[in-house]
């Protein structure tokens, strides 16, 4: 007995280096193996950042759609892979900002957390983010660095929210809105909707403690919530704002493109696994324990709301929740980022019932958690190889080289049956393309009135994707597209008929290259959408100097300050009896 | 019940009313998605309309297995020769069609039979096409399943076939040859007949193109509006409305569609015919017998295609050129023959016309052009 105890776990939260050095083992070697390069975006957000290492102040990128703004998609992560990637290449500097995006996502659940949950819990919570499957699923399946990188600024910035709102701490102020516009200019749907998820929750726990301790007047709490709102709000507006001007010059618009993660869970298993399964993984089995212990302690209700809101949002078709919730920006938003919202909201409640279980049950409960840990982890990350973004093992290296000589790259090109690679074979080569895969920058009205994604992948949209293929193929001369890449023969009768000639073949003739005879050297489109060069000279400004101030401010010196009532394991609960287990 | 449990309670149940409503009225992007393809959720084929209605969207969602033990006459035919009748035997538009809609039509019903029509649309790389079958519904217990009718599709018996095909090679300057900038002079070619008429949204440019000379040539023809003040209203190209590849002395129509355009703001037409020397070969040989126009209503072009050579045709694409009593051209019109064309096995095409259309056309001449895989390009 006596040996058990001296063996017992302790009781002290975790510190946070080791969580950090924990989130160094678990992921520095898979970034290390550039895991991530076989995930749906990764290449897209690298592309970007190729095209901000050569024009950093000029975000009108000619590759993809004849032409297109970079100023529609929020620039952070990719203006810093852009400057790392003079010391580290494009590839490794993507990895390098990842791996920053991960461990900042432990600090900020840590800070997060302990907004809710005591000390113990939160950094137990912090190290359920190291393992959790929806930031692996993101990471290494998905490839959303943006999100990613995005949703740990947020987290940061959210104890600073409180601290303001709670005790008008004017440094915390200046903090809290530094990180929030760097929040949104690393992802701005993430500032948006966690406003909804996260940011109101923080904002009713401080109206629900107004009373306790030093106290905050409600009209106190109305001025600064007020003050705040405005303040970032302007922040964000001046940060991104050639962003905003793209936005309502160019509406979002186009015919829906559907989605797998818009789909029925339950009515389509294999994507329940993939957006359901995989991204909650071990917390499936929490999610009772969340809605009976969020119910029954009042300060936890807000967290709780929140959370079940993405929950219901991440879940797809499987409700009506989302579509009822979010109107067309349904059709237009993926439903993965909702659940991995969801996730971080259910970390407080996580870190809460591991300290219970570990106070109650010692070892067996750490070792019952760290099998769920890294089953969950595991699967996430393996994921990539069971459901691969994309199958095909061909390099693109000979269709960049092709491009590229005898003058070929005065025309514009497309690719038939690449997959993912469409955006690798643009960072590869100089040739532009009417095709892409970033489809709320395209303004091209072929691509834009069918609901199909990438021409590349056109058959996967059936007649919506054959229909927008056959209408740019129509239009090949308007565009100077004489190159079609092919590396699937299903596209083959389409081009022979439509008077394209096969003249070469590449890579052990698995690939083809089609011309079409006539065509006119490709023209610079004269689109209303290039931005003028102020708001080159912003986008390359503010955004990345946004990033720049958050550190700086960040690092002025806190005054330590002890949070009161935050939730103690087991015992704070209002019906809860000390030392009972409540899931 | 304290406030906590009753929100408790609260958040379970609505999350399961939800979930519960999400499955039994799904949403249409969930719908989309589905491995079911929007079936009866319960899978349920206690009408002949329902019966039909989830073997169509098995069909849909190539749920092969499913699609089969759904039938009512499964024991006389295997499931591969299930999935051969509506994919084909060869490499043709059927085999990698995916079905875009479709349609159920109740033609007669009893107690314990029905006769009902479903019509596919399928979507092909090169466009799309309609499947129409007749199924006889019959009543097994409290299921209705239903009767499959497979279209024999002939086969070939093995043999050596003799081939005596002219063909045409080019010489090339070499590898680093500026593909389309060759340096003998390119085959003479010319437009013999040209229509503008104005159709439907736009304005629609006919004509034919013949090959005057005495080596094949690979044409295209881009046409260019003209303003009365001399501006350029559009250009575009015939796409896939011509045949591009000409043999000597042959042949082809085309048609080049402008959308948005009125013939009253049209001066002018440039017409911009080009043409390219290529390597050819006049194999396969496509004979077209039995052309047939049938009047209105349902006016269409029929007849039958022929390969008369040794390979397989994996897609034949028809072209008719319909002239009036004066033996003006008066409209062109396509089809894709959504089977592929055996050696010595005729296969079928319809090209639709237009009935105003159809009430000018006298005569009509069909010419074909193919594509077979790994083939002569």
């Amino acid at each position: 007995m006596e040996r058990i105890e001296s063996v017992a776990p302790s009781t002290r939260p975790i510190p946070l280096s080791l969580i950090l050095m924990v989130a160094f083992a678990v992921h520095l070697p898979l970034l290390l193996m550039k895991l991530p390069l076989q995930s749906y975006d990764a290449n897209f957000h690298i592309f970007f950042a190729s095209h901000y290492v050569h024009h950093w102040f000029d975000p009108w990128n000619a590759k993809w759609y004849a032409g297109f703004s970079q100023t529609t998609y929020p620039p952070l992560p990719q203006q810093w892979i852009a400057l790392l990637s003079r010391i580290l290449g494009l590839d490794m500097a993507y990895m390098a900002v990842q791996f920053a995006a991960i461990l900042l996502l432990a600090v900020g659940v840590y800070r997060f957390s302990k907004l809710w949950v005591n000390e113990r819990a939160a950094s137990l919570a912090a190290l359920a983010s190291v393992f959790v499957g929806s930031e692996s699923f993101l990471v290494y399946s998905a490839g959303q660095l943006s999100t990613t990188t995005a949703a740990p600024l947020y987290l940061n910035a959210l104890p600073y929210l409180y601290e303001w709102v709670r005790h008008g701490k004017w440094r915390s102020f200046v903090k809290g809105t530094a990180l929030f516009a760097a929040a949104a200019a690393a992802h701005h749907a993430t500032l948006l909707f966690g406003s909804m998820f996260f940011a109101v929750p923080v904002l009713a726990l401080v109206f629900l403690e107004r009373n306790d301790g030093e106290r905050t007047s409600t009209p106190s709490f109305v001025i600064r919530t007020v003050i705040i709102s405005l303040v970032v709000g302007a922040a964000i507006a001046v940060v991104l704002l050639p962003f905003w001007i793209a936005l309502i010059h160019n509406p979002v618009t186009q015919t829906p493109i559907p989605h797998p993660s818009r789909a029925n869970y339950i009515l389509s298993p294999e994507w329940g696994l993939n957006y359901f399964i995989i991204p909650w993984g071990a917390l499936i089995l929490v999610l009772p324990f969340i809605v009976i212990r969020g119910s029954a302690i009042v300060r936890l209700r807000p967290l709780l709301l929140g959370f079940w809101v993405a929950f219901l949002i991440g879940l797809g078709g499987t409700t009506p929740a989302g579509h009822l919730l979010l109107g067309r920006a349904y059709e237009v938003l993926t439903m993965e980022r909702f659940a991995y919202w969801a996730t971080l909201l259910a970390l407080p409640f996580v870190g809460l019932l591991a300290a219970e279980l570990i106070d109650r049950f010692r070892w067996r409960a750490i070792i019952g958690l760290s099998i769920g840990a890294t089953l969950t982890c595991g699967l996430a990350v393996g994921w990539v190889s069971y459901h691969p973004a994309d199958a095909a093992t061909f390099k693109v290296d000979s269709v960049a080289a092709w491009l590229d000589r005898d003058g070929h790259d005065k025309y514009r090109y497309i690719t038939l049956g690449f997959g993912n690679k469409v955006a690798r074979l643009a960072i590869l080569t100089d040739a532009s393309s009417v095709d892409g895969e970033w489809n709320s920058g395209r303004t091209l009205p072929e691509l834009n009135e069918h609901g199909a994604g990438s021409l590349s992948n056109s058959k996967y949209f059936a007649k919506a994707g054959l229909d927008a293929l056959r209408a740019m193929l129509y239009h090949a001369d308007h565009y100077g597209l004489k190159w079609v890449f092919v590396n699937d023969p299903y596209y083959d009768p389409l081009l022979s008929f439509a008077g394209w000639r096969r003249v070469d073949d590449l890579e052990d003739k698995t690939i083809t290259v089609w011309s079409k005879e006539g065509a006119p050297p490709a023209v610079p489109l004269n689109s209303a959408q290039i931005p003028p060069r102020w708001q080159g000279l912003m986008w390359g400004t503010l955004p990345f100097g946004s990033s720049i101030l958050a550190i700086l401010v960040v690092l002025i010196p806190e005054k330590r300050w002890h949070r009161r009532g935050a939730v103690e394991p087991s015992t704070a609960a209002e019906d809860v009896a000390p030392g009972r287990l409540v899931i | 019940m304290n406030n906590g449990r009753i929100l408790a309670v609260l958040i379970a149940v609505t999350t399961v009313a939800l979930v519960v409503a999400g499955v039994l009225w799904p949403i249409s992007s969930a719908v989309g998605m589905a491995d079911w393809g929007g079936a009866t959720v319960l899978g349920l084929s206690s009408t002949p309309e329902a019966a039909v209605d989830n073997l169509a969207h098995e069909i849909g969602q190539q749920a092969w297995g499913k699609a089969y033990s759904d039938l009512g006459n499964k024991g006389e035919f295997t499931q591969a020769e299930f999935v051969r009748d509506l994919t084909g035997s060869y490499l043709s538009l059927r085999t990698h069609a995916i079905l875009d809609s479709f349609e159920v039509r109740s033609l007669h019903a009893s107690a314990d039979e029905a006769q009902m029509q479903l019509k596919l649309h399928w979507s092909t790389v090169v466009g799309t096409f309609v499947d129409t079958k007749d199924l006889r519904v019959i009543r097994n217990g409290n299921r209705w399943e239903p009767v499959w009718t497979l279209v024999k599709e002939p086969r070939v018996p093995p043999q050596v076939f003799a081939v005596n095909y002219l063909r045409w090679d080019v010489i090339y300057r070499g590898p680093e040859d500026d593909w389309g900038a060759q340096d003998v002079e390119a085959p003479h070619v010319r437009i013999v007949d040209m229509h503008p008429v104005e159709r439907g949204d736009g304005v629609v440019i006919l004509g034919e193109l013949l090959n005057e000379d005495v080596v094949p040539a690979f044409v295209s023809v881009k046409a260019t509006l003209l303003a009365k003040n001399g501006s350029t209203i559009a250009t575009e190209d015939s796409f896939d409305k011509i045949s591009h590849l000409l043999l000597p002395k042959q042949v082809t129509p085309f048609l080049i569609a402008f959308h948005n355009v009125a013939l009253s703001d049209v001066s002018s037409v440039r017409m911009d015919p080009s043409a390219s020397l290529v390597a050819a070969s006049a194999d396969p040989i496509i004979e077209i017998r039995d052309q047939r126009l049938n009047p209105a209503p349902d006016a269409s072009f029929t007849g039958q295609l022929v390969d008369q050579s040794g390979q397989v045709v994996n897609v034949a694409h028809v072209l008719g050129t319909f002239y009036d009593k004066s033996g003006q051209l008066v409209w062109v019109a396509d089809r894709y023959v959504d089977r592929a064309l055996l050696p010595q096995t005729p296969v079928s095409f319809i090209i639709p016309l237009p009935p105003d259309i159809a009430r000018q056309v006298s005569t009509a001449r069909a010419v074909s052009a193919t594509y077979s895989s790994g083939g002569f390009q």
